[in-house]
């Protein structure tokens, strides 16, 4: 059955978020986001805040020029909301590939092929998109072309013409409210893996032994596959020690249970407060940090069986480096 | 239970992959070696490989071994696909990650301190509490470069360690197997039908099924730790198998198939390629050895982007070593 107030080409939520992002960027048809994008979207990545369909189309353009061969083949898409309510959100996460064949924003091209994950979490009504939350590995984009996460951050402020001018990473401040008010679908999965990381994030890191399976699969920034309790605890902990004080919040949460396909929850949150701790950001600095987060879970009989998170190291480097000056 | 029961173990388990589960973590982790005296039977035969061994205090043995040379060594159960029943015998096709510190003097030589992690795959025939019959690969290649060796070296100096082509331990082939006892042949599941038809196409040279059958985000977990992502990269792992072995002969063993709650539709085979190395591929230049290559592989659908499903997951292991070792033994490389 068609999408209500969709073009019938598409099946469902998913065929259109992965049709609508293979007919972009590896169609072509980039024009087309004037009618996919809403001309006041929002699109809020770790990075900077975009408005509008303009902007996204200059910006695809350039990513376009500098890696032309790009393919984003969809690995999930996570979702709630119906097209009656006009509510419908996606979560996507997807494994890019792509070669930096021409100078851009990376610097003179290097001819590397890379490969690095992306979460995109999306609203949609009527055949558009209209307002987007979403992280790129811009860890391991850095490492790949040889930079750390912090040299990248340091180089980017410098390129786009010192603190005082450079895009402005995204925080609190800058956010822009846009039309989709939605938590989530209050499934009990979404709940579960909210609760998870809630825990964690409040230094119960305990529940990880709990509530992760032995042999889960983890995959988290800057492209570091990681494995079991150990694993889980070694990514958050460095995150937790970073920012001790910080207010954590659940911004929003998915789950599905369909048959099929594996039990899984997505979850989108936030860290906000000071870098004051030793931990995955090295020395404490004091910056006020905002940290987005973007979650996919997957839960088997023995508990959280695959998680991949994404967090954009580059951009909070960023932010420790505008505040040092 | 999906039609299938589960009778003649220790109540101690609630369920068939609870006890493979179970009885690996006792066995390794909590040091219980000698309960392999009453988990695996006097008679076990153990196909592997690089070998085909017989009786538990054989394993007793080898478990010791390896847990010597690497004494953290953990072994964390990721799935457990099985079919069978009390009367067929029970048949766990259970893949592991194991992971451990080169602590130890062993085959590896003296401790580096290097870490590895790998994929493993046991099918395990078992019948009232007790393994009897066993299929095992490591995904030895991906240990040996983790230890900073190359599988081809390193299949060449254990030939020489262990007294040259004549004397050293022969790997696995068809005319040393034991009848162990165990004489299924899976189960009907269609997912199972459905990944046997996909690979004995493969194998048949239909490669232009992978942009129909596998999703275009497919991730496999191969052989020497290596992870292919995409049409083109699953492609090219099982295009480089075959075109090594182009003219061998294809088997599938055993075969299962699986809807199990809270997860994915999944499938897992056992299977052989037997013949001459008699072309350019995986294995470098054509030496027209005649090999035996022990596969297993596992795979996840999803009806996901395709409403037929696709492959979404795949996790396929042969010994590289093995085959290397097999190839040396006859070119003297």
């Amino acid at each position: 059955m068609a999408l209500q107030g969709f073009d019938p080409r598409w099946q469902d939520l998913p065929d259109y978020i992965l049709g609508v992002t293979e007919d972009i960027w590896e169609n072509r048809n980039i024009h087309r986001l004037r009618d996919w994008y809403a001309d006041d979207i929002v699109v809020r990545s770790p990075a900077s805040v975009v408005r509008g369909n303009k902007s996204v189309i200059a910006a695809t353009m350039a990513t376009l020029a500098e890696w032309p061969d790009r393919e984003l083949p969809g690995e999930d898409v996570i979702w709630c909301g119906s097209d009656a309510a006009g509510d419908l959100y996606s979560s996507h996460r997807l494994m890019c590939t792509a070669t930096h064949s021409r100078p851009g924003a990376h610097g003179a091209s290097t001819g590397k092929t890379l490969r690095y994950r992306i979460l995109a979490d999306c609203a949609c009504r009527d055949d558009k998109i209209y307002d987007e939350w979403l992280i790129r590995d811009q860890g391991v984009i850095a490492l790949q072309l040889g930079q750390t996460p912090e040299e990248r951050a340091r180089h980017q402020i410098a390129s786009e013409g010192g603190p005082e001018n450079c895009v402005q990473p995204f925080t609190p401040n800058n956010d822009v409210t846009g039309h989709y008010q939605g938590t989530g679908n209050g499934h009990e999965l979404g709940e579960r893996y909210g609760d998870i990381i809630t825990r964690i994030m409040d230094a119960e890191l305990s529940i990880i032994a709990r509530c992760y399976d032995r042999a889960a699969q983890l995959e988290y920034p800057s492209g570091v596959q990681d494995m079991g309790h150990k694993g889980a605890d070694r990514f958050y902990m460095g995150l937790c020690a970073a920012v001790p004080s910080a207010s954590f919040t659940i911004d929003h949460a998915i789950g599905m249970a369909e048959d099929g396909r594996p039990y899984r929850a997505s979850l989108r949150w936030s860290l906000t407060g000071k870098h004051e701790g030793w931990g995955m950001f090295g020395e404490p600095s004091g910056a006020n940090l905002h940290i987005m987060g973007i979650g996919h879970a997957e839960f088997c009989p023995r508990g959280l069986h695959r998680e991949y998170t994404l967090i954009d190291e580059v951009a909070i480097w960023k932010q420790i480096a505008l505040h040092k000056g | 239970m999906d039609g299938e029961s589960f009778e003649g173990f220790s109540q101690r388990w609630k369920d068939f992959p609870d006890y493979i589960l179970g009885i690996t973590h006792e066995i390794w982790e909590s040091r219980g070696l000698s309960t392999l005296n009453h988990y695996y039977a006097d008679d076990v035969v153990m196909r592997f490989p690089d070998a085909i061994l017989t009786g538990n205090q054989t394993v007793i043995n080898g478990t010791m071994a390896t847990i010597a040379e690497f004494p953290d060594r953990e072994l964390l159960g990721e799935d457990v696909i099985w079919s069978g029943n009390a009367e067929t015998g029970y048949l766990s096709s259970h893949r592991i990650i194991t992971t451990g510190t080169h602590a130890g003097h062993g085959q590896f030589g003296a401790p580096t301190g290097k870490r590895f992690t790998i994929r493993v795959i046991a099918d395990c025939a078992a019948k009232n509490d007790t393994i009897y019959d066993e299929w095992l690969i490591r995904d030895y290649g991906g240990m040996v470069r983790q230890l900073g060796h190359d599988p081809k070296d390193f299949a060449r100096d254990m030939i020489e360690r262990q007294g040259g082509p004549e004397n050293c331990v022969k790997p696995f082939t068809p005319d040393q197997d034991i009848d162990g006892g165990y004489h299924g042949r899976g189960n009907d599941n269609a997912w199972g039908e459905r990944y046997e038809s996909i690979l004995t196409r493969l194998m048949n040279k239909d490669f232009d099924l992978v942009a129909r059958e596998y999703d275009r985000a497919v991730i496999a977990e191969l052989p020497g730790s290596k992870t292919a992502i995409s049409h083109r990269e699953v492609d090219a792992f099982w295009l480089g198998l075959r075109s090594s072995f182009p003219s061998a002969t294809f088997e599938i063993h055993h075969r299962i198939g699986r809807e199990d709650p809270m997860l994915p539709p999944r499938a897992a085979i056992r299977w052989s390629l037997t013949g001459k190395h008699d072309g350019w591929g995986t294995f470098g230049p054509p030496t027209g050895a005649q090999v035996h290559v022990m596969g297993m592989s596992h795979a996840e659908f999803g009806p996901f982007g395709s409403s037929d499903g696709t492959v979404r997951r795949e996790f396929t292991l042969f010994d590289e070593v093995s085959i290397w070792k097999q190839i040396l033994m006859q070119t003297g490389g």
